[in-house]
């Protein structure tokens, strides 16, 4: 048997219907802009028709509908995309940190210019030939140690600011450890409470999209992995559970950095960082300790011209010797005296602030005794017994020549600079092989970086293209459900008008 | 199935495309502003290592410019003691010819004895000549005299060598030691003990003393000819290093340039390029940005 207002019925479900349609449409438009917003859509079914099969059916024929319904609403996502954007977002994250690291460098060693390190030493180079011209004067023996200090500034102000980017580069990972854990913390909350509204029935369509949203933002800085269990998502990176359903156990810098030195992390800005910190940065440290402690320390061998006082005799021919660097050099030459004061060897031209063997670009620094005077800078390697005294010779250029010709003499480099590829050369070879790493290394993550961005922005495109708002799309849906809406409006309408005619207009025949 | 395009892709996409035209033109942008298309290490890590090498060679040569400078001066003005010491012996050669004229008194000995005395000190002066408060003769021993007024002929310079440094590896020696002008004080020729002898033998007019003196003064004046010549020699050479330290810097600059500068035209006329594609992503981009159904729905 059919009910009188059977149809009454079939016009309201779907008046609610459409409306729910228009409603989910007017949400949509309203969210186009919304970041991680996945377009919704009602799904919409036949309801079950009366005289469904059965034992207590009628007799009638046919099955008559009775309108429509709508069981859910749901997300258009596809997760395949999701895992793919987060791949390339974690590439993304390392490299433009590298990338960032590198280009920072760049401006710390601020070469080509006419400011950087090489400048210095070239005026350190020719400070000693122009002492060479006038080797008697203390003019020249000021300029020398004018540029010595330049030069011992500019290695102790390179290393300064190395060792600031490196401070900077932890703040960044502290700063970052606990990003992630606020975000881990987050996810946890929407897992309960999606687990919560999912235990009635619902779709919590924009919770699920926000949680999606933040293992977005995780994912550029750690590579995390993700598995949607009953409890909501399990976030982990390498063996760290960031979040365990409902729990966010989060993690602290020690357990990330123990995790990146087991070969757990993978990309993502963290990678990023502590390669920067660790690696990179370390590498440029220790290649231009290597070069400072070359200059001071590392072994060249040099010919003494003739005429030269070496080790207390003149000498009658060239003689080849190896000494220990500049500060090796420098001992084989002489202050200059008065007699009957002995002529004095001298001494070290560089030291080192805490007393150590090893010259690093942090504590190099130039003698006190220089710095106190500069008649202690020697130029002459040859002394002479001249009325029964011995004396130095002060026109004697031996040691300012050398020491000029020690910028295209070959050093040998301590074996922690062959990173560099370079065992032996000059200081200068070191120098632009150094910066020429620089260079290749950043470009190289340039390049890394604009890639990956394109790839971010490409597959990050193709997401859109599946869970994105098309505007066009909704309004000419809005304009569907409307007119859906009104036919039902006449509908029932026309129900009503058969209605009145048997209520009002029936039983009175001939009236 | 075909694409599904949404208003947020082609957004993103028109960003990424502008931001794309964006950094080019600001590349080009920053090449002109500095005029150089090598600002950083990374612009061309090859290059950046050449860079460096002509900077510095460059700066090297510059001090090496000074050196010769310096070097040149100190040549020129041995050559114009060396002149003077040359013109004074030849005037001794004048005298000495003249002392042995048989025709002389002895008062006209005597009075070119006196000259020659005087030569003998003036020559001390030469000898003792000094330049920015160096002693030019006494070798290495340029804070001391070489010559001792009073005993001249038995004094000795010092015979080391100054060298200078006019390239990597490249050194000259650029003093002359008194005892190559003078001799030395065992030299039979020195030129002081030849002074002294002929003023002696003028004094005791003993004409073969006199005549065995001249004979040293002239084997002496031949040193002192060869002496000069070799300064000229020098001076020759520090010119000719002087000429391919020019040439040496040329060439470097212009590697320099190549390396280091940006080819204006070429980056006037990149950069046009890139601003006018940037503008016509911009005015696309506001075409396809505001368009979409709801403009067209009643």
């Amino acid at each position: 048997m059919r009910s009188t207002f059977h149809s009454i019925e079939t016009a309201k479900r779907a008046l609610f219907t459409e409306q729910a349609n228009i409603s989910t449409t007017g949400h949509n438009i309203s969210n186009a802009n919304t970041p991680g917003f996945s377009r919704q859509r009602v799904n919409l079914v036949a309801s079950r028709p009366i005289e469904a099969p059965g034992y207590m059916r009628t007799n009638i024929p046919g099955q008559l509908g009775t309108g429509v319904e709508f069981t859910s609403i749901t997300r258009v996502r596809e997760k395949f995309l999701d895992d793919q954007f987060r791949n390339a977002n974690r590439s993304l994250g390392e490299w433009s940190v590298k990338a960032d690291s590198l280009s920072k460098l760049e401006t710390i060693f601020n070469e080509p210019s006419d400011s950087g390190v090489r400048t210095v030493m070239d005026n350190f180079w020719s400070s000693w030939t122009d002492l060479a011209k006038d080797p008697e004067s203390i003019t020249g023996r000021k300029i020398v140690r004018e540029n010595a200090l330049a030069l011992v500034d500019a290695f102790n102000e390179t290393n300064k600011h190395l060792a600031d980017l490196k401070t900077d580069l932890t703040t960044n990972i502290n700063t970052m450890t606990s990003q992630i854990n606020s975000i881990s913390k987050s996810i946890a909350d929407l897992n309960l409470e999606i687990k919560r509204l999912k235990a009635y029935g619902d779709n919590p369509n924009d919770l699920m999209d926000e949680r999606d949203s933040l293992v977005d933002q995780l994912s550029e800085m750690v590579n995390v992995s993700v598995v949607d269990t009953d409890d909501g998502y399990e976030v982990s990176v390498g063996g760290i559970m960031l979040v365990d359903g409902l729990n966010a156990p989060g993690t602290s810098v020690a357990a990330l950095e123990a995790q990146f030195n087991g070969g757990g992390i993978v990309g993502g800005k963290i990678e990023g960082l502590i390669v920067s910190r660790d690696q990179i940065i370390t590498d440029y440290q220790s290649q231009l300790d290597a070069m400072v402690d070359t200059l001071a320390n590392g072994e060249i061998t040099i010919t003494l011209p003739v005429g030269s006082t070496y080790q207390g005799t003149n000498l009658t021919e060239e003689q080849t010797v190896t000494v220990k660097g500049i500060n090796g050099l420098h001992q084989l030459g002489y202050l200059f005296n008065t007699p009957p004061a002995t002529p004095q060897q001298a001494g070290d031209i560089f030291v080192t602030s805490d007393g150590s063997a090893t010259f690093t670009a942090e504590n190099i620094r130039l003698s006190q005794t220089i710095v106190d005077d500069p008649m202690n800078i020697a130029t002459s390697m040859r002394t002479e017994v001249l009325n029964g005294a011995s004396e130095t010779i002060k026109g004697n250029n031996t040691l300012a020549n050398l020491m000029a010709g020690l910028k295209d003499t070959k050093f040998q480099f301590s074996p922690v600079a062959s990173q560099n590829g370079i065992a032996s050369g000059t200081i200068d070879e070191f120098y632009a092989s150094m910066i020429g790493q620089l260079g290749l290394q950043s470009q190289e993550a340039d390049r890394q970086s604009t890639n990956q961005q394109d790839i971010v922005t490409q597959v990050d495109s193709r997401r859109q293209s599946v869970s994105g708002v098309s505007l066009d799309e909704e309004m000419s849906d809005l304009i569907k459900y409307q007119h859906a809406y009104s036919a039902a409006a006449r509908f029932m309408t026309a129900i009503d008008e058969t209605l009145d005619k048997v209520i009002n207009g029936m039983g009175v025949v001939g009236r | 199935m075909a694409l599904r395009v949404t208003p947020g892709m082609m957004q993103s996409q028109l960003m990424r495309n502008i931001n794309h035209n964006l950094t080019r033109m600001q590349g080009q942008q920053n090449e002109l502003s500095t005029g150089l298309k090598l600002n950083k290490p990374s612009d061309d890590p090859i290059g950046i290592t050449y860079s460096l090498r002509y900077r510095s060679e460059l700066a090297m040569n510059e001090q090496y410019d000074k050196n010769i400078a310096q070097a040149k001066s100190l040549l020129e003005h041995t050559d114009t003691v060396l002149g003077q010491v040359n013109d004074v012996v030849q005037r001794v050669q004048e005298l000495v010819t003249q002392g042995l004229n048989d025709t002389n008194p002895q008062s006209g000995l005597d009075a070119i004895a006196t000259e020659i005395k005087q030569i003998y000190s003036q020559m001390i002066t030469f000898g003792n000549d000094q330049l920015n408060g160096k002693y030019i003769f006494n070798g290495q021993m340029t804070d001391k005299q070489p010559y001792d007024p009073t005993a001249a002929e038995t004094s000795n310079a010092d015979t080391q060598q100054i060298n200078m440094k006019f390239a990597a590896g490249v050194t000259v020696p650029i003093n002359i030691t008194g005892n190559e002008v003078f001799g030395a004080s065992s030299d039979g020729d020195n030129l002081f003990q030849v002074l002294k002898s002929i003023q002696t033998a003028l004094t005791s007019n003993n004409k073969a003393d006199l005549a065995a003196a001249s004979a040293k003064l002239n084997t002496r004046y031949d040193k002192i000819i060869n002496v000069r010549s070799e300064v000229g020699a020098r001076t020759n050479r520090v010119e000719l290093i002087d000429t391919r330290l020019q040439d040496l810097n040329y060439n470097l600059t212009t590697m320099q340039s190549n390396v280091e500068d940006a080819d204006m035209a070429e980056t006037i006329m990149k950069y046009n390029q890139e601003e006018s594609i940037y503008q016509a992503s911009l005015s696309t981009g506001a075409k396809i940005i505001q368009q979409t159904l709801v403009d067209y729905l009643r």
